[in-house]
This record gives structure tokens, C-alpha cells and sequence, in this order.
């Protein structure tokens, strides 16, 4: 039974009048009459509806009496209809809705005192509500625990089959990974085929199971739901910024929550456009990292060959006494800063004014260097906004989406759910360009596999596609004759069957592709990790703004060219400008009036123009020996880039090396000084997730050991400094931060930018045209591809220090590999090959994946056993200075 | 002042009425039981319903009726609970207490835990004397409650037979919770009312 809520944004319904409880509603015509009577305020009782999906009706609770007919109607089932007349309470109502719970309590186990859903139990509530004292005829269904899934145990003694959890999971999610069987006489939940379970593991049954028939591995039996201090935070994995509940007892994290819940079930539809409120794996299984006993609890200090634990005081002395001293004999630039992207808008904030204030100094850089530069840089010359311009409601109403170089079900696993709900609410057309078959590309109209590195070359057929089949849009070329008549003779030279050939395509895909984007209302770009963190990914993401000014989507409402985040607050960094070429508020380093206006609200002078390095500068700098001191908040640069790179001779030549992190990493282990940090779920902030928007983070906890949240550190180092910060708590450093940059937080809602080109199409955009579309693909010699990416179970190194995400996808230590590609080398699974690339070669096991596409491999970023990432050559980008290095050609040999 | 009461006043004083009356006290008392005990030396006999110090209890199995449910500390109203639950290693889908405090100190005697127990695993026995030199050893851990329960059995019994909280001790496991078995082994069998 399936009832579509009138979700089309395109097609208004036609409004009907009904009559409840003699009042007269009026509704949108189609949808449910649960629906209808839940937007007046009325609430009645249902176990198995949700408002993310379509009404199931196995409760029997939703209840109804309609004029005309003799017994109730459920009413989540039933279609308004014009004219009905409704009555929702009444003691027959009662007793009927009585008689359901009792149904369900007659084969229920009454196991509440051990069960983890007591107290946060809908049955519970609703046998209290409806006085249910005792059963006439109770039985025991016996059915034994299925305990074979990683991350949930199913106790189908307890399931009142709502089928909410299936329903979430094949309608919300799409990933379908569970199914009624007849099993033993009763109906149960299992995993597709009855076989252990094995799917995203995002949780979301969990969230949405109204008793405790799925439980949490993680925390079974370790609380009760009163128990818990239950925080409300921003999620510490990826860019898409979920809001979630860190429920804490005393100093251990036990679970983490979602707003998805079946205690939030009632809602409008077409709210889930902003998000339906899930989590995924990370946010969900991931957070044991948090009181890991691997965290660090003391300062640590160099003494001899090894790392003391001191007093804090000591430590900073320390830390202060050495930055002073080099900062005194080899000058301000002799000592720079990293940061991490995980950390604080605050703490960012914090770091380039210490670096800028403190020491004096322009050499500092963030993790968003490892990619989200080069959207930044390119988005910000293009359009002036220097971040993503639609939100995630326009990602879900678009009718068409590109997404180009994205494994987005696995970056960025909230984003994809909101291009699922574009697929199948609203029919929208997703053309996936990857070099992997991508769960997306399964679910999506339009799936294209691309040969590995040609996402440059898939764009520029686009380009072309577009211009030779006259799809432009007029309006908007015609405001900038020359720039249209550049870009035209820039692709001129270009032959669609020469790309296609190249990209593993056809001419006749390009061409049905360009058509799809520029015909649609809203057609929307999401570009990520093949774009960004692949060379030229700097002006590939211009040939995006490109594709989308020729097709009149710049500005359109609906419509932009989109980028995601890996870390958290990648957009944070940039926008609190730690960068060397920005300053707070994403303005140019050069610019005088921000420049004015800094100097006035610090009260110091700022490091001269020109002067400052980024990540590869800095790390040259630390080889050439012009660097002396770094100071290192959360980075990992030793296990982040490969070995070609030679950090660890960079930071072998270091006088001083201050680390801070809530771990000791590998870059840690070779530090001077060791400060102890906290994670996000012990200190207060704010995160900018991918869309701009502004998300709180708070403290779920005391801080573990004596470890101390980041900005205590810096704002400590900077007193220790010279200067006179009197900085109490993150909101004092908020307030300054709101004085400079007013309206940055706008109460967490992105402001809305308009994207506008003409200034760039207008000034010089001739002459930087014609070289962007000669990017010859370098071909290697060498018959595979091995691509690093990540996997949807882990984000970063953090995940890896969380066990249970290591329990779900451990460090296998093979690369993966298409079947077909190792039938032909003969290879069984777990065989020994010899990986060959220019940097050097390796034994490595193989296994077989199957969204590994043929001339290609994988290995996951996340791990460095054993070091494939060092096979990797880096190219870094001319303008932007991205490193990229997650790419290389290489030959298998079978051992 | 009358005659009569001059007379009265006469007569009192003359006959030592006070000192009679005062003997009359005294030998009513000689010839009945004393009210007062020598505590310590004789003790009160006390009622079964008596709210004294708390004890965890054991099937005759021995095995620990607690499931770590945290009802208790739910229904204390002085806060003076609290409860640490796990699975248990050896009998997977078992829940039970690792840790089980009571700080006696901040207790008020209500019997509420006892009454939210859902298996009868704490009980009120007839220990009142908890006198100690050392305040922190009146934080009862989960061994000391068992001691507790296990000394003082019969009382704790015979407490809950008072309160109408277990019938006898056959029935009491039946019509108490049957819980679900592990996939691994079966840890219990069905029981008969059941099966």
C-alpha cells in the first residue's frame, strides 16, 4: 500500500475540505488521512508510521471512526478523501486501540527489565496509556537471538513487525538490506536471505524500532535510557554536519542517538528535503574513539630518545620558552603552523590569529588544503563565494544532478541520501561520472564509468557537447559575447569522439548527458574528491562554472556548482582564513581594508603581503632548513603523505616540533612536545558543514585525563607569547569572531549567495579560457590504475582508532581488484601480486570488490599497512598549491 | 481556704499520703514485666515487615537473581543507587550487574527498590546496626550486599513474603520473567507453565 504524499514542488495539488472532529481541515489532495489529522496537533497513536516513508498499516492503532462505516479505518492507510467526516476519539476508539496493544503484548516477552528499550519503548508507552494490566492469552515465541551481524542483534521475540526498520531502509535509504521472512511459524526481520547482515550499517532500523527487537552491539546492556546525559552535537566525521545525541554516564560515551527516531515520527514529507535526521556508520558505531584508552592524558615532553609525561606547566614553559627563543634568532617566519579541519570554527579562528599575532608569522595551513582549496580558490574567483552554493534541499528537489568524480554513498553518506530522495521522490535524473562503479551510479538514470583520471576530459566533451548541439543558453551568453566566443574557440579544437574514445564513452553519452543538465529546471553539480583532490583540479572546477554559465545555471535558484568535505569543518578553516592567502571572512590576504580592520580589532600589524607559506611549502621550508619550529594541532602529515613527499626528513631537520592531538599519531611520535587535546564531544564550538551552514558543537563530557580542548591551548601559548587574550570559554571567542564577520553564524541557516560570474567572465576570463581546455591527459605506461580513496566505514585516521569501526571493515592490507582483472592474471583471492609504480614497488595481497572497475585498484587511505600510499607520486597544483597523490599508474605482477 | 481543705492538707501531711502514693507506683512496678531491655545484651524481636539494611539475593542455584536493570536507581528517591550492567561473558543474552552500589549513609528506608525489583533480587532484612569507626565503608559495594543477603536470607525472605512480593519459593522463578535464549546455547529451559 503505497500512499505518495503530494511531494512534487512542480505540480500543486488540488486542496480538499474533510471534516475532523467537527472541524473542518483542508489538505492537499493524495495523501494520508494520518497526515492530515497529525497537521492539525492531534496525535493519535501509531507504532508503525513514520513520516519519512509511505504508511505500512500493521499496528492497528492509528484507529478511526469515518461516517459511513460501521467498523474504525486505519487511518494511516486510508486516502483523505473531499468531504469525509472523521471522528479520532471516543471510548469505542479506545477499546479498539486497547485490543491492538494487547495483540501486541500477547506474544511480546516481557523482558523489560533486561531489554536496552526499556523506558524509551513505544509498546511500553502505549500498554500505560491504554491501562493494559493483564493478558487473557500470552505466549512466548522462543525465537533465539540472531547474533550474527557485526554492529545489531536481532531478538525477533520482541518484534512487533511495524516494519518501519525494512521500510527506512528500503524506502529512506534505498539500500534495502532487510526483509520479512517466515521463520519458525512467526514473521520476523532478517537480513536479505537470511544471511548475516551486511549493508551500510547506518543504523537507521535501530533508530526507528519502536521496541527493543534491534539492539546496538555496542552498548547492550549497558544502560538504561534514564541513565544517560544525552548531548546534543555536531557529528566529528565528515562534511555533512548531522546533528546526533552523544549520550554519556559519567566519563564513557555509550551510545550515540539520531533525530531519527520513532519517537519523532510526525512531521511533513516534504521536510525531509533538509535531511530525514539519520546518521550514518561513522556517527552512529564510530564514536568509541572518544574514551579510547589510547587517548592521551598527559603532557609529553622529548627528554633524551623518548617522550616524558609532565605537568602541563612545564610543558608549555617549554613550548613557549623554545618558540620565543626561535622566533628571536632565525625571525617570525622561521616557525609555522597546521591545523587539522576538525577542529572548531573557534579554535581555527584562534590558530591564525596566534599564528598571525603570536608568532608573527603567515606561514600556516589547514587540512582543506587537501582538496576543498582548489573549489574554494576556483568558486571563489568565478563567483566570488569561495563555498557551495545550494543547501541540501536543492540537492534534493534538482531534476537533474551531475555528479562527477564522487563516491558520495561512501565521503559523504548523508549527501547521497538527500541525491536518493532527488531519485526517488523526485524523479530527478543522476548522471554519475566515476571511475567506479559507485552505489550511486546503481541507483541513479545516468550511470557513465569513466577510465580512471579523465574527469578533466569528461568535462570538456560536456563543454563541447553542449555547444555543438546549440544548448546554450542565450540569455546569459549573450551578456558576455567575448567570454562565450573564447570558450567556443577553446573547445573548438576539441573532438567529442577523440574524448570519448579516451574516456571509455561514446560521443552519443556526451551528448545525451549535456542535453539532460542544460534542459532540466534545476540541474546541480557535485563534484568531490575526483575533481578536487586530482591534479588540475583547479581548473577543472572552473570548467564546471563554465558548463553551467554556458547553460544559464549560474544564479538560477536550484541550480550550482557543488563540491562536499571530507573533514568536518574544511569550510570553517577557509572561511576563518587559515590559509596563508586568506584572512577571516575569505578575503584575500591583500586586503587592505580587512587588513585595516584586523589590525585595529588584534591591535597588531599583520605579516606583510606576499610573505606565508601553505602544507607544501611549509614542508619544503622545514627540508631547506628556512623553517625551524612547527606547530602542529590534530594534522598527521607523516602518515597522511606518501613518502615522496619526505616529511619525515622535514621534520627530522626541525628544532621544534609541538604536536597537539587527543592521540599520539605518528607525526606525534617524532615531536618535541606533546600537547593533549580533547575531541569534539569534551569542548564547545561550532562546525560549518558543507552548506555553509553554521552547526553547534557541545560538550558531552569532562575532558578525559588532563587533556584540555584546543582553544585553552592556544589561547595559553599566546599569553605565554606576549599577548593578553582573556578568552573564558569558546562563546567569548565566538563574540569576537561575530564582531568581524557579522552574520557569519545567521543562527546556523547558510545565507544565501547569489553566484555572480560577470566580473570574472568580464575581466580576463578570455585569455585563462583557451589554456584550460588543452589539458592533455598524461598517459601512463603502466596498465593499471591505482586509485586511494575512502571507504564509507571510516573517515580520515580517526575512525581507525575507534574498534568498533575497525571490527566492521578492518585493515585487510590487499588492494582490491575487479573479478574480471584477476581472473585474467589468474589470481585467487588473498594471492600475493608485486604492485610496481614509478616511486618505487611492493608485495601486497589482493581481494576482489566489485565496485572496482576493470584496469583498476583500490586500496583505502585510511590505512598505511602496508605503505601503498608511499607508491604514489604527488602533483601539486601550480595556482592552489593542492597536493594531490591519490593516483598513480602501476603494473601487478602475479609472485 | 474552707475547712474541707484544711482538713484535707491535715490529713495529707499527717499520714504522708505523697510518700504512699509514690509507694504505690513502686509496688505496681514490682509485680510486672519490665518495659525497657538491656540493649545490647537482649534485642527487640522484630516484625518481618521491618525496612532494614539491604540485601542482594541468589536463586538456590546460586546463580544472581539481579539482571542489572537499574529499576531501583530509577525508583530511589534519595539517589542512593547505583548500577552498572554488562552482558554477561559466560551466558551470552544475560544481563547482569558488574557493579552494584548503595551508600547506606544517604538510604531513607523507603523500600521502593525493593518494590521496583523485578526479580526479587534485593530485599529488606533485620540488620539496623551499621556503627563504624569509618564512614566509607557504609557505601555498600555489590559484595557486601550479597554478604548481606546471603547472612541474612531467612529475614530478607520472609520480608518479601511480608510485602506480598514472592509467593513461595517454587513459584517464584515461574511467574517471574523467563528470558530469552542466546542463539550460541540455550542457558535456560522452558519453563513448565509454558511449554
Amino acid at each position: 500500500m503505497g500512499l505518495k504524499p503530494a511531494t512534487n514542488p512542480d505540480v500543486d495539488a488540488s486542496t480538499i475540505e474533510l471534516n475532523i472532529d467537527g472541524k473542518t481541515v483542508t489538505a492537499k489532495d493524495g495523501v494520508s488521512l494520518y497526515d492530515v489529522i497529525s497537521s492539525t496537533g492531534k496525535i493519535i497513536p501509531a507504532m508503525c508510521y513514520h513520516y519519512t516513508f509511505d504508511p505500512f498499516g500493521s499496528c492497528g492503532m492509528c484507529l478511526v471512526m469515518q461516517e459511513g462505516k460501521k467498523a474504525p479505518v486505519r487511518s494511516c492507510t486510508a486516502k483523505a478523501t473531499a468531504g469525509m467526516v472523521i471522528r479520532t476519539e471516543g471510548d469505542d476508539l479506545f477499546q479498539a486501540r486497547k485490543k491492538a496493544v494487547e495483540k501486541h503484548l500477547s506474544v511480546h516477552p516481557l523482558d523489560c527489565p533486561v531489554c536496552d528499550a526499556d523506558g524509551h519503548c513505544e509498546l511500553q508507552d502505549m500498554a500505560f496509556q491504554h491501562g493494559v494490566t493483564n493478558l487473557a492469552n500470552a505466549k512466548q515465541k522462543f525465537i533465539p537471538e540472531d547474533t550474527r551481524s557485526l554492529v545489531l542483534d536481532f531478538n525477533m521475540n520482541r518484534c512487533i513487525a511495524c516494519a518501519e526498520c525494512i521500510n527506512v531502509c528500503k524506502d529512506v535509504l534505498m539500500i534495502d538490506a532487510l526483509q520479512f521472512m517466515k521463520k519458525g511459524g512467526f514473521n520476523q526481520v532478517v537480513a536479505k536471505g537470511d544471511l548475516p547482515l551486511a549493508c551500510e550499517f547506518c543504523g537507521d532500523c535501530l533508530a526507528v524500532c519502536p521496541v527493543g527487537a534491534i539492539t546496538n552491539k555496542f552498548s547492550k546492556y549497558l544502560y538504561k535510557p534514564w541513565q544517560m546525559k544525552k548531548t546534543t552535537t555536531t557529528c566529528n566525521y565528515c562534511g555533512d554536519g548531522c546533528q546526533m545525541y552523544v549520550e554519556t554516564k559519567d566519563t564513557e560515551v555509550i551510545r550515540v542517538t539520531s533525530p531519527l527516531s520513532w519517537k519523532n515520527k510526525w512531521g511533513d514529507r516534504a521536510d525531509t528535503a533538509k535531511g530525514h535526521g539519520g546518521l550514518c556508520v561513522k556517527g552512529r558505531f564510530g564514536f568509541e574513539y572518544i574514551d579510547s584508552p589510547t587517548r592521551l592524558k598527559r603532557p609529553l615532553v622529548r627528554k633524551g630518545n623518548q617522550l616524558v609525561e609532565v605537568p602541563w606547566l612545564e610543558a608549555m614553559h617549554a613550548a613557549v620558552d623554545r618558540f620565543a627563543d626561535i622566533r628571536k634568532k632565525h625571525g617570525p617566519d622561521a616557525i609555522a603552523g597546521l591545523i587539522t579541519a576538525r577542529c572548531t570554527n573557534e579554535e581555527l579562528y584562534l590558530f591564525q590569529k596566534l599564528m598571525r599575532v603570536a608568532f608573527r608569522t603567515n606561514n600556516l595551513d589547514s587540512s582543506a588544503r587537501y582538496g576543498h582549496m582548489n573549489f574554494v580558490q576556483a568558486s571563489k574567483l568565478a563567483l566570488g563565494i569561495g563555498r557551495t552554493t545550494n543547501d541540501w534541499e536543492d540537492l534534493t528537489k534538482a531534476k537533474a544532478v551531475l555528479v562527477i568524480g564522487s563516491n558520495l554513498t561512501e565521503t559523504n553518506p548523508l549527501t547521497s541520501v538527500r541525491i536518493k530522495e532527488a531519485i526517488r521522490v523526485y524523479k530527478a535524473q543522476v548522471m554519475v561520472f566515476d571511475s567506479a562503479v559507485t552505489n550511486l551510479g546503481k541507483l541513479g538514470s545516468h550511470p557513465f564509468l569513466i577510465k580512471p583520471g579523465t574527469e578533466g576530459l569528461v568535462i570538456d566533451g560536456l563543454v563541447k557537447a553542449t555547444v555543438d548541439l546549440d544548448l546554450v543558453d542565450e540569455e546569459s551568453v549573450k551578456k558576455h559575447p567575448q567570454a562565450f566566443a573564447a570558450l567556443k574557440s577553446a573547445v573548438g579544437s576539441i573532438s567529442l569522439e577523440q574524448v570519448a574514445a579516451k574516456t571509455g564513452l561514446t560521443a552519443e553519452q556526451f551528448k545525451e548527458a549535456a542535453s539532460i543538465f542544460a534542459e532540466s529546471p534545476r540541474s546541480i553539480i557535485l563534484c568531490a574528491e575526483g575533481i578536487v583532490r586530482r591534479p588540475n583540479g583547479y581548473q577543472n572546477v572552473l570548467k564546471l562554472v563554465d558548463l553551467a554559465w554556458i547553460t544559464g545555471k549560474l544564479g538560477r535558484p536550484g541550480c550550482g556548482v557543488n563540491t562536499v568535505t571530507e573533514e568536518p569543518n574544511e569550510q570553517g578553516a577557509v572561511d576563518m582564513g587559515v590559509a596563508p592567502e586568506f584572512l577571516p571572512g575569505l578575503a584575500s590576504f591583500d586586503d587592505q581594508t580587512m587588513r585595516d580592520k584586523l589590525a585595529k580589532a588584534w591591535d597588531a600589524t599583520l605579516p606583510t603581503v606576499g610573505s606565508g607559506a601553505h602544507l607544501t611549502e611549509i614542508l619544503n621550508r622545514c627540508r631547506s632548513g628556512h623553517i625551524r619550529a612547527l606547530y602542529v594541532v590534530g594534522e598527521n602529515p607523516l602518515a597522511t603523505l606518501p613518502a615522496s613527499m619526505e616529511v619525515r626528513a622535514a621534520l627530522d631537520r626541525l628544532e621544534l616540533l609541538v604536536v597537539q592531538d587527543p592521540f599520539l599519531t605518528e607525526t606525534g611520535q617524532m615531536a618535541h612536545i606533546v600537547l593533549p587535546a580533547t575531541t569534539s564531544a569534551e569542548k564547545d564550538g561550532t562546525f560549518t558543514n558543507l552548506e555553509g551552514r553554521v552547526l553547534r558543537v557541545r560538550q558531552g563530557m569532562d575532558a578525559i585525563g588532563e587533556s584540555v580542548p584546543d582553544w585553552q591551548i592556544l589561547t595559553a601559548l599566546a599569553n605565554g607569547m606576549g599577548c593578553q587574550w582573556e578568552y573564558d570559554s569558546a562563546n567569548d571567542i565566538q563574540s569576537e569572531i561575530m564582531k568581524l564577520l557579522p552574520g557569519y553564524y545567521n543562527l546556523g541557516q547558510p545565507k544565501k549567495l547569489t553566484p555572480n560570474a560577470d566580473h570574472y567572465l568580464s575581466n580576463g576570463y578570455t585569455a585563462s579560457a583557451a589554456g584550460r581546455y588543452k589539458t592533455a591527459r598524461s598517459e601512463s605506461a603502466r596498465p593499471f590504475t591505482l586509485l586511494m580513496g575512502q571507504l564509507l566505514y571510516h573517515s580520515g585516521k580517526l575512525s581507525t582508532l575507534a574498534p568498533g569501526l575497525m571490527k566492521i571493515a578492518p585493515n585487510t592490507g590487499r588492494i582490491r581488484m575487479n573479478a574480471a582483472d584477476m581472473e585474467r592474471l589468474g589470481l585467487q583471492d588473498g594471492a600475493m601480486v608485486k604492485l610496481t609504480s614509478d616511486r618505487g614497488s611492493l608485495q601486497i595481497g589482493v581481494q576482489v570488490d566489485q565496485s572496482v572497475a576493470p584496469q583498476t585498484c583500490f586500496f583505502p587511505e585510511h590505512f598505511n599497512e602496508p605503505p601503498v600510499k608511499d607508491l604514489m607520486s604527488v602533483h601539486v597544483d601550480a595556482i592552489t598549491g593542492v597536493p594531490s597523490f591519490k593516483r598513480t599508474g602501476v603494473t601487478i605482477e602475479k609472485v | 481556704m474552707t475547712v474541707q481543705t484544711l482538713t484535707r492538707k491535715f490529713l495529707h501531711a499527717a499520714l504522708f499520703y505523697e510518700i504512699w502514693d509514690a509507694m504505690k507506683v513502686m509496688f505496681k512496678h514490682m509485680f510486672h514485666k519490665p518495659i525497657t531491655f538491656q540493649y545490647p545484651r537482649e534485642q527487640r524481636t522484630i516484625p518481618d515487615t521491618h525496612r532494614g539494611a539491604l540485601g542482594l539475593l541468589r536463586y538456590d542455584d546460586g546463580r544472581e537473581r539481579c539482571v542489572g536493570c537499574d529499576l531501583c536507581e530509577a525508583a530511589c528517591p534519595s539517589r542512593c543507587i547505583k548500577v552498572i550492567s554488562a552482558e554477561d561473558p559466560d551466558r551470552p543474552l544475560q544481563r547482569y550487574a558488574t557493579e552494584f552500589y548503595i551508600d547506606i549513609t544517604k538510604c531513607v528506608f523507603c523500600g521502593y527498590c525493593v518494590e521496583a525489583c523485578p526479580v526479587n533480587a534485593l530485599a529488606m532484612t533485620k540488620m539496623y546496626e551499621f556503627s563504624t569507626h569509618d564512614k566509607r565503608t557504609l557505601l555498600f559495594d555489590k559484595k557486601r550486599l550479597y554478604d548481606i543477603g546471603e547472612r541474612h536470607l531467612d529475614d530478607a525472605k520472609k520480608y518479601l513474603y511480608a510485602h506480598n512480593q514472592e509467593k513461595n519459593l517454587e513459584e517464584s522463578r515461574e511467574y517471574r520473567y523467563y528470558f530469552p535464549q542466546s542463539v550460541v546455547k540455550p542457558t535456560q529451559t522452558t519453563p513448565k507453565h509454558l511449554s
